[in-house]
């Protein structure tokens, strides 16, 4: 008897297991490690860089390993307002300086390039199999929808599974490079905005995935998924700055930010449930929304 | 009752009709060969009967349970698509165990199809490969093998020989004809000799239409007719008139082929068989060749010319 859950399941296995034997996920995995790696290490070395230049102007012996000067800077309260004034919201501000440094490098490295590594990884494969013929040998014992949801559902673990491994190179270095690094609160710290990327990611696994069922050309869908992802950016710079809900143009772009990850990123920032919930669900919806304009065409159209 | 029935398909690629109005019918159990010039529509008839096209209009019912559903047909059909290409990196065995899970295969009996399958075409020392290390035959007999995974009641086969060698097309084709009456076996293929030997109904499709479907018999009327291939001679009509008068004879201007045309009982082919021979060879013509009614392949060309 065909269960489309079992059926999902089987697909999503399969695809993290073509992934591992086509050395793909393996391509995957190293590139957020070393990118993190890679960051992290030039993380530390502007920091140390900049932890000099303030030591030489204050006239102080400089510090051996970076990270001393940072640790005493983020505890000053001048910094602090500092930050208060540059986030534009105090509450933001109190939550981002309880974080520590590293793991704030991480996050912001995580929401910047994840979205771009998914869709680059994810973009082809709906559209790959239809451009062989595969997928002719798998639709006769499955649904299309279950096809879709098992190849999302393969790619979202391998999401994971990277950026798990993101977080634990940048912890690593930061571990022996940094002086002063807590690294239970770091590895804490890390880990939840490496989960938080993850669910930023899905949306854009979600644009992915969607994109990638319109084609048969991996290439094309490749393309066309990196302009949607910049149309996005465009977007997203755009609505931050005109959405007000005192004008109808003003309600509109926040409109426009609702329906895009980016409107949704700054919360993900916070620690606080009351805001963090709601930008996963919203992140989640958008995620299988656009899936599912993806599927509306896959499920009828000719393969 | 059939395991396929096509009712006045219509199917468009944008403005290319490949399918007219088709209809067919495949009973149950039998092996059946749809024939037909490149682009006469049997890819697409097969692909739309499986769900992988829409058709445009018509009726299509797949085991006497409308067209083709996940809940109602997952397991129950199989297809070999044609110019298909399986995931290269995938293993031979995984893919066949993933293939065998979807269609809701249980562990034990899926182990036991896969064993079986791979044994039928001969992939049992490669079960540990990767799909890209086997070679354009070898692929072909995986794709043949997915097909029959699990037994399913409705097989379509596109193209099956097509990159075979002449032994692995041999034992693909006591395959199949081991598995007549136990599953509905569509086979489309241009060898028609292949298919004489392997079906017992045929269709003739032309331009997205049905010309002619009949059991192999029917068309070749093997029951009802007899040709001789002789040495060139004066074929001695009237005599075989008169031995035979319930039949109709007809000789070619050269001499060379005598057609025997009979109703009633087709074993009155030996009856008949044996008055001919008499009289040709007491009048001293030479035969080169006894055959049962005509070929496919005339009966294809004279239906569709």
């Amino acid at each position: 008897m065909w269960n489309p859950f079992r059926s999902t399941i089987n697909v999503a296995s399969h695809e993290l297991a073509d992934s591992i034997r086509s050395r793909r996920a393996i391509v995957l995995l190293i590139l957020y490690l070393a990118g993190s790696i890679v960051g992290t290490l030039i993380f530390i070395k502007v920091l140390h860089e900049v932890e000099t230049q303030v030591v030489k102007a204050m006239g102080l012996d400089p510090a051996k390993n970076p990270g001393g000067v940072t640790a005493t800077l983020w505890e000053s309260s001048h910094f602090r307002e500092i930050v208060v004034h540059l986030s534009g919201d105090r509450e933001i501000a109190e939550q981002l300086l309880r974080v520590p440094p590293l793991a704030l490098f991480y996050a912001w490295l995580s929401f910047a390039f994840a979205p771009l590594l998914v869709v680059l990884t994810a973009a082809p494969r709906i559209a790959e199999e239809v451009w062989s013929g595969s997928v002719r040998f798998a639709l006769f014992r499955t649904s299309r929808g279950a096809w879709c949801m098992g190849k999302y559902i393969g790619q979202a673990c391998q999401i994971f599974l990277a950026l798990l491994l993101s977080a634990a190179g940048a912890w690593l270095v930061g571990f022996i490079r940094m002086e002063h690094f807590a690294p239970a609160d770091s590895m804490i710290t890390m880990f939840l905005f490496a989960v938080k990327a993850w669910i930023y990611s899905l949306a854009f696994l979600g644009l992915a995935t969607g994109i990638s069922q319109f084609f048969s050309s991996p290439n094309i869908a490749t393309a066309i998924s990196f302009v949607a992802l910049m149309i996005m950016g465009i977007l997203g710079a755009i609505s931050s700055h005109l959405a007000n809900p005192n004008t109808i143009c003003g309600k509109i772009w926040d409109l426009v930010n609702l329906l895009i990850p980016s409107g949704h990123k700054i919360d993900l920032w916070r620690t606080d449930p009351d805001h963090v919930i709601p930008a996963v669900v919203f992140l989640f919806a958008l995620s299988i929304a656009y899936m599912l304009i993806g599927h509306s065409y896959f499920s009828r159209r000719d393969l | 009752m059939n395991a396929l029935e096509l009712h006045d398909v219509v199917k468009y690629y944008g403005r290319h009709q490949a399918l007219a109005g088709l209809d067919l019918q495949v009973p149950v159990g039998s092996i059946f060969g749809l024939v037909g010039s490149n682009g006469a529509g049997k890819t697409t008839a097969m692909a739309v009967s499986a769900g992988l096209l829409q058709a445009t209009s018509g009726k299509i019912n797949l085991l006497g349970q409308g067209p083709f559903t996940p809940a109602t047909h997952t397991g129950r059909i199989s297809l070999l698509p044609q110019d298909s290409r399986m995931p290269l990196h995938s293993h031979v065995d995984e893919l066949l165990m993933f293939y065998g899970r979807l269609q809701g295969l249980a562990e034990g009996a899926l182990q036991e199809s896969v064993d079986n399958v791979l044994d039928w075409v001969h992939l049992q020392d490669r079960r540990n490969s990767a799909v890209r290390t086997l070679s354009h035959g070898m692929m072909r007999r995986l794709t043949i093998a997915q097909a029959f995974l699990g037994h399913p009641e409705l097989v379509l086969l596109d193209e099956p020989m097509s990159g075979l060698d002449p032994r692995e097309a041999s034992r693909v084709r006591h395959i199949l004809l081991r598995r007549r009456g136990m599953q509905t076996i569509v086979i489309s293929s241009h060898n028609l000799h292949e298919l004489e030997t392997l079906c017992d109904r045929a269709a003739f499709i032309e331009h997205g239409k049905l010309v002619r479907q009949d059991t192999i018999d029917s068309i070749t009327r093997r029951g009802h007719s007899v040709t001789y291939k002789l040495l060139p001679g004066n074929i001695p009509i009237p005599a075989l008139q008169k031995a035979l008068p319930d039949t109709t004879i007809e000789g070619s201007t050269d001499g060379t082929i005598l057609t025997i045309k009979f109703q009633g009982d087709p074993d009155e082919i030996t009856r008949i068989n044996a008055k001919v021979l008499e009289i040709l060879l007491h009048s001293g013509i030479g035969v080169i060749e006894i055959r049962r009614g005509s070929d496919l392949e005339s009966e294809y060309l004279a239906a569709t010319s």
